[in-house]
C-alpha cells in the first residue's frame, strides 16, 4: 500500500509521512527506523551542538536510504558551518524552521539537497518560496515544540492557496494517526510532518519516563508559552513558543512570566538539576495537543504502517469514517 | 456519498451541515434560507423573548418544511455587581466622553437570558426537531422536558471532557468546538483559553471519546475543510462565519465591510465585549481595552456598558464597540445566497472526497 503524492515524487520515497527533526530526539537511529519504513527522517540539528551534529551524521554515513536533517534557522545562524557538516553527510533535503531562510538556500541547492522551508504564516510561506523552497510545511499551532499561533485547519488551506501548485505542501500540528493524514489530504496537503507520535517510538532518543508520561496525557494537558525555554536559558525571538505538557515547573510559573525572568539565575540552575535527574515535574517535554491520541510506543515502522494503512481505507472509502466503537 | 451518515438520518437532513446559531447576527431568514439549501438551520434565541422565539420558529415553519435547530444559552446567570459594573463604565469613560455621552445616563441591562422554565415551555408547544445548548446543557429536569417534547439535544464541548460530560448528562450529538471558531467558546468546565484545542486535534480525540455522533465546529468554511472534518470522525460540520456575508443575515453593513477586510489573523479571543471569552474580528475595544481584560464584568454584564457606545459610533457608521464575532477562517466567507453557499459547500466536500478515492 503507499499514498503517492508530489511529495514522495520528490523526495523519493514511498510514503507521505516526515518526521520532525525533533533537537535531542530525532536521531540518526530514528531517522533510519522512518526511512527504512518508507517514511522520511529527519534529523534533528536543533540549536546547533556540533559534537552531536557529528556524531549522529556519522551514524548515517553506510545509510543507503533517503535522510534529511533540520535546523532551527535563528540558533543556526549563529555557527552557520553546522550547515556544512550537515551538507557533508549527503541528506536529500535540508529543513529550515524559525528565520529566514535565504542566506542558507544557496548551498543548500548548489549541494544539490532539496529546501524544506516551516512556516506558520503567509508571509513567511512567501519568504520561503521567494528562497527557492522545494518544499513548504504549514505548522499549526497544535504542534508540539515550537511554533506559533494559527491552528492546523487554519494555516494549511492558507499556505496551499498561496503555493498554488508551485511546491508541495506538508502539514503539521495536531497530526498523529490515519485519520490525520487523511484529512490533510483533503485539505490538499502533499503530506505530513509528526512530530510527538514519533517521540513516543521506540527509536526515539528521549527518556522511557517522558514517553510514558506522553501516552498517559490527555487533549487539554499541553500549553504553548516561553516557561520551559527561560527556564534552561534559551530565548526564542517572536512570535514562536513551545508547546509543552503541562506539569509542576509549568503550572508553578503560569502568570508569573516576568518573576520568572527576573528571577531566571536561580530558577534554571535548578531546571538544570532537575532535568540531570530525569525529574520530568520540571523537565520539559514537548508535546503537541494531538497527544490524547497517542497511547503506546511501538518501533517507529509500525506507527508508518498504521497511519498509511488508516489513511487509505478512510480515502478510498474501504472503511467507514467513524472509528470502530 | 457521505462516508458517515449518522447524522443525516437523525436529523432527516438533505446535507451533514449545521448552520451555526449566530445571536446578533441573524433571524429565521438565513435558518429558512440554509434550510432550503439542505442545511440544519439554527435559531439562535439567546437574546430573544420566548414570544419573539415562538414568533420566529413560526415564520420558519410558515415558509420551509425542514428541521428546525431551537439554540439557547445555559449559563448560570449571575447578577451583575454594581462595584464592578462602576469600575468598567470609569474604564470605559473617555469613550464615552469622546461621543459625547452622559455616563450616569440609565442604560438597558445587556439581555442574553439562560435557558429556563419560560423557554421551555415554548419548546414543548413547538417542538423543534433539535434543540441546541451553548455554555453546558441546563438543569437536569429541564434536559428531560425537551427529550420528552421528542427534541434531539445537542451541546458544544471545547474539550474531551467536556465531551464526556455532556454525553453522560444527556447530549444526543456533541459538537466539537475547536479554538478557531467565531463568537463564544462553549466551555463550561474549564476557564483556560490557553489549554483550549484546535479544531483538528479535539475532533478525533472526542470522536474516540463519546459513543454519540460529532460534529466539528471552528475554522472550516469550504468543501476541503468538511471533507477534512469526516476524514477526523465527525459525522457532521457546523459552520457560522462562511454564512455571515450571506444576504439573509441581519449583519449591518459597516460590519459586513469589516468581514470583508478581514484576514485570517485578524481575529482574536476576547472578554471584552460581553464578559466570556469569544472570538472575533479585533475591533477598538478589544485593542485597546483587551483583547482580555480582568475588569470585564460577568457574562453577560461587560455588554451593557458598551450599548450605548456601540449605538453611538453605529449610527456614524462605525463598528469600534459592536461585536465583529468571527471564526479564523473569516477571510472564506462569501457573498452568496445562503441556499446556494449551503449546496456549495456539499457539493465541494463530496467532489474532494470522490476525487480522493481515484
Amino acid at each position: 500500500m503507499s499514498i503517492a503524492t508530489p511529495l514522495t515524487a520528490l523526495l523519493g520515497i514511498k510514503h507521505p509521512v516526515l518526521l520532525a527533526p525533533m533537537d535531542t530526539l530525532a536521531g540518526a537511529r530514528l531517522v533510519r527506523a522512518v526511512s527504512d519504513a518508507g517514511g522520511f527522517g529527519i534529523l534533528g540539528g536543533g540549536y546547533g551542538d556540533r559534537t552531536r551534529l557529528e556524531t549522529e551524521t556519522a551514524k548515517l554515513k553506510d545509510f543507503s536510504g533517503p535522510f534529511g536533517i533540520g535546523f532551527i534557522t535563528w540558533s543556526m545562524a549563529k555557527q552557520p558551518e553546522l550547515l556544512d557538516v550537515a551538507l557533508a553527510a549527503k541528506p536529500r533535503a535540508i529543513m529550515l524552521s524559525f528565520g529566514d531562510p535565504a542566506p542558507f538556500a544557496p548551498r543548500i541547492k548548489q549541494a544539490g539537497a532539496r529546501l524544506i522551508c516551516q512556516v506558520q504564516s503567509e508571509d513567511m510561506a512567501k519568504q520561503a518560496l521567494d528562497a527557492g523552497a522545494d518544499i513548504l510545511i504549514a505548522q499549526g499551532t497544535e504542534a508540539g515544540g515550537h511554533g506559533a499561533s494559527r491552528t492546523t485547519l487554519d494555516i494549511v488551506p492558507a499556505v496551499i492557496d498561496l503555493a498554488a501548485g508551485r511546491v508541495p505542501v506538508v502539514a503539521a500540528g495536531g497530526i498523529a494517526d490515519g485519520r490525520g493524514l487523511a484529512a490533510m489530504m483533503m485539505l490538499g496537503a502533499s503530506g505530513v510532518l509528526m512530530g510527538t507520535r514519533f517521540y513516543a517510538s521506540v527509536e526515539a532518543d528521549g527518556a522511557d519516563e517522558a514517553k510514558r508520561r506522553i501516552c498517559a496525557a490527555n487533549s487539554g494537558d499541553t500549553v504553548r508559552g516561553v516557561i520551559p525555554d527561560w527556564s534552561r536559558n534559551i530565548f526564542w525571538p517572536a512570535p514562536f513558543t513551545g508547546r509543552t505538557l503541562i506539569n509542576d515547573h509549568v503550572r508553578r510559573w503560569t502568570g508569573r512570566e516576568v518573576e520568572l525572568m527576573q528571577n531566571v539565575g536561580g530558577v534554571s540552575a535548578e531546571y538544570f538539576a532537575a532535568r540531570a535527574a530525569g525529574n520530568f515535574d520540571v523537565a520539559v517535554i514537548f508535546a503537541g495537543e494531538a497527544v490524547g491520541l497517542i497511547h503506546d510506543v511501538p518501533p517507529a515502522a509500525e506507527i508508518v504502517e498504521r497511519i498509511v494503512t488508516e489513511a487509505e481505507q478512510l480515502l478510498l472509502g474501504r472503511r467507514n469514517f467513524v472509528a470502530a466503537a | 456519498m457521505w462516508p458517515d451518515r449518522r447524522l443525516l438520518d437523525l436529523f432527516k437532513l438533505e446535507f451533514p451541515i449545521v448552520l451555526a446559531p449566530m445571536a446578533g447576527a441573524m433571524d429565521a431568514e438565513l435558518v429558512i434560507a440554509a434550510a432550503q439549501g439542505g442545511a440544519l438551520g439554527s435559531l439562535p434565541c439567546a437574546m430573544l423573548t420566548a414570544e419573539k422565539a415562538r414568533e420566529q420558529v413560526n415564520i420558519i415553519r410558515q415558509r420551509v418544511s425542514a428541521p428546525v435547530n431551537m439554540n439557547f444559552f445555559c449559563h448560570k446567570p449571575v447578577d451583575a455587581d454594581p462595584k464592578r459594573e462602576a469600575g468598567w463604565k470609569q474604564r470605559l469613560g473617555a469613550y464615552y466622553k469622546e461621543f459625547g455621552l452622559d455616563p450616569s445616563a440609565p442604560i438597558n441591562a445587556a439581555n442574553r437570558a439562560p435557558f429556563d422554565a419560560a423557554f421551555c415551555e415554548v419548546v414543548e408547544e413547538l417542538k423543534p426537531e433539535v434543540v441546541s445548548f451553548h455554555f453546558g446543557l441546563p438543569s437536569p429536569d429541564l434536559v428531560k422536558r425537551v427529550k420528552a417534547a421528542g427534541c434531539i439535544v445537542m451541546s458544544s464541548a471545547t474539550t474531551v471532557k467536556e465531551a464526556i460530560w455532556l454525553e453522560e448528562n444527556g447530549a444526543d450529538v456533541i459538537i466539537a468546538q475547536g479554538a478557531e471558531a467565531g463568537g463564544h467558546r462553549g466551555m463550561f468546565l474549564t476557564e483556560n483559553i490557553a489549554e483550549q484545542p484546535g479544531t483538528f486535534a479535539l475532533v478525533p480525540q472526542v470522536v474516540d471519546a463519546v459513543k454519540v455522533p460529532v460534529i466539528a465546529a471552528g475554522g472550516i468554511a469550504d468543501g476541503r475543510g468538511i471533507a477534512a472534518a469526516f476524514a477526523l470522525g465527525a459525522s457532521g460540520v457546523q459552520i457560522g462565519t462562511a454564512y455571515l456575508r450571506c444576504p439573509e443575515s441581519k449583519v449591518i453593513a459597516p460590519v459586513r465591510a469589516a468581514l470583508a477586510q478581514a484576514t485570517d489573523e485578524s481575529t482574536v479571543i476576547t472578554n471584552v465585549m460581553t464578559g466570556r471569552p469569544a472570538r472575533g474580528v479585533a475591533n477598538r475595544t478589544m485593542r485597546e481595552v483587551g483583547p482580555i481584560s480582568p475588569d470585564a464584568p460577568a457574562f453577560p454584564h461587560a455588554a451593557t456598558a458598551l450599548g450605548p457606545l456601540r449605538a453611538a459610533a453605529e449610527k456614524l457608521g462605525r463598528v469600534d464597540f459592536t461585536n465583529l464575532w468571527a471564526g479564523q477562517a473569516v477571510r472564506m466567507g462569501r457573498e452568496m445566497p445562503a441556499a446556494e453557499l449551503t449546496r456549495a459547500l456539499a457539493g465541494g466536500a463530496l467532489a474532494r472526497m470522490s476525487q480522493m478515492a481515484h
